[in-house]
């Protein structure tokens, strides 16, 4: 349900980024991405973002393109870094438990495409 | 024409969320979000710790997210104490309390005289824990009515929060519940994380609760000398 707001945060800062840089562009493509603990539905964002979409005249016919990354992980006992696919979040190879996520927890507007001048 | 921004998509939140920390730590409150599952006991638990914290000369407020309704508010009326109500919305309303209501709903406080603030987060174990409130702690709970396998199933929640508080234990008796083995579960999404086991109508388990919330509220002086 988090996916509305989320689609809201992205409008607010797509629309900021290229208001700054070439303001009343038409926005053809946005790259989303989040990881696996985000517990993003793609389809209830992309029905948010295509709901909202049309309230914004420069992004009316823009494409939400969703990424969802893996969970990747450092202990820091001994350093190792791996991919987790099950939600256990002890070392795979000292079972330390000082675990440091990488990446897979945070959402990020990754790139914009904008319409050729 | 492809522009690379990589931002943080909900970094309004979270610069929102470290304002408030900021006011927090300087006027000595300590803030907490509870979290957890439409019924696992929040309200109930508000209802049986305030008035220990209140014996203990703890000054305490609330805010209360409950937002479909006033209900809750309305079951701590009796405690007497500040409570700010977050706006409702009779047919659902939002998912999760972000800073953008949390700010407001703070100003009603009189910070100073206020010891610890609890926010009742909105009944969801998945929206609340993507969206930082500024609460020094996050507490979620879980109850012994919900399967053991609940924290591999919403991961995230288990991650953010630094005490999680198995309750409703007066009930195991006439339950199937293995404690244990959500206990396992728990620390393998965060090995880090506090657990206690708590009865709101018993009282089981409470004070020591209180216990660890003074001990953690002590804490803060490093942080205190940037205000
Ligand atoms: N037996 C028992 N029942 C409890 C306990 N704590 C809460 N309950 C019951 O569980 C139900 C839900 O409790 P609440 O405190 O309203 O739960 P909540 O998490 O605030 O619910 P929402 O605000 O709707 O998300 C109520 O009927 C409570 O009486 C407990 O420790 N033991
Ligand atoms: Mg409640
Ligand atoms: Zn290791």
């Amino acid at each position: 349900m988090h996916e509305l707001t989320i689609a809201e945060n992205i409008i607010k800062m797509v629309e900021l980024e290229v208001g700054k840089r070439k303001p009343d562009q038409k926005i053809r493509r946005i790259v989303f991405q989040a990881g696996r603990m985000n517990a993003i539905i793609p389809e209830s964002l992309t029905f948010s973002f295509d709901t909202i979409k049309k309230y914004h005249a420069n992004l009316a016919e823009a494409e939400l393109v969703i990424q969802i990354l893996p969970i990747t992980v450092r202990c820091q006992s001994c350093g190792s870094e791996s991919t987790i696919d099950e939600p256990e979040f002890s070392c795979q190879h000292c079972s330390g438990t000082e675990i440091e996520m990488l990446s897979g927890s945070e959402m990020f507007v990754e790139s914009i495409e904008i319409d050729e001048e | 024409m492809k522009l690379f921004i990589v931002r943080k998509v909900l970094e309004a939140n979270a610069k929102i969320a470290d304002e408030i920390r900021r006011k927090m730590i300087c006027s000595d409150t300590l803030l907490i979000n509870i979290m957890s599952s439409p019924g696992s006991g929040k309200t109930a638990l508000l209802e049986t710790l305030i008035p220990r914290l209140q014996k203990r000369g703890v000054r305490v407020g609330v805010i209360e997210g409950d937002i479909t309704s006033t209900r809750d508010a309305e079951r701590l009326q009796p405690l007497n104490i500040p409570i700010s109500q977050i706006n409702t919305e009779p047919f659902g309303g939002d998912c999760h309390l972000g800073t953008e209501v949390i700010l407001p709903a703070l100003e009603p406080f009189d910070l100073e005289k206020t010891d610890i603030i609890f926010i009742e987060n909105v009944g969801n174990l998945v929206c609340p824990a993507e969206f930082d409130t500024g609460a020094a702690l996050n507490v979620v709970l879980i109850s012994v009515t919900e399967g053991e396998d609940k924290p591999l199933k919403y991961p995230l929640m288990f991650r953010v929060c630094q005490h999680a508080l198995i309750s409703k234990i007066d009930l195991l008796s006439v339950l199937d519940f293995d404690v244990e083995f959500l206990k396992t579960n728990i620390l393998k999404i965060n090995p880090k994380i506090k657990i206690s086991e708590i009865s709101s109508k018993t009282g089981k388990g409470i004070d020591e609760f209180i216990d660890k919330l003074i001990r953690f509220s002590g804490k803060d002086d490093i942080a205190k000398s940037k205000c």
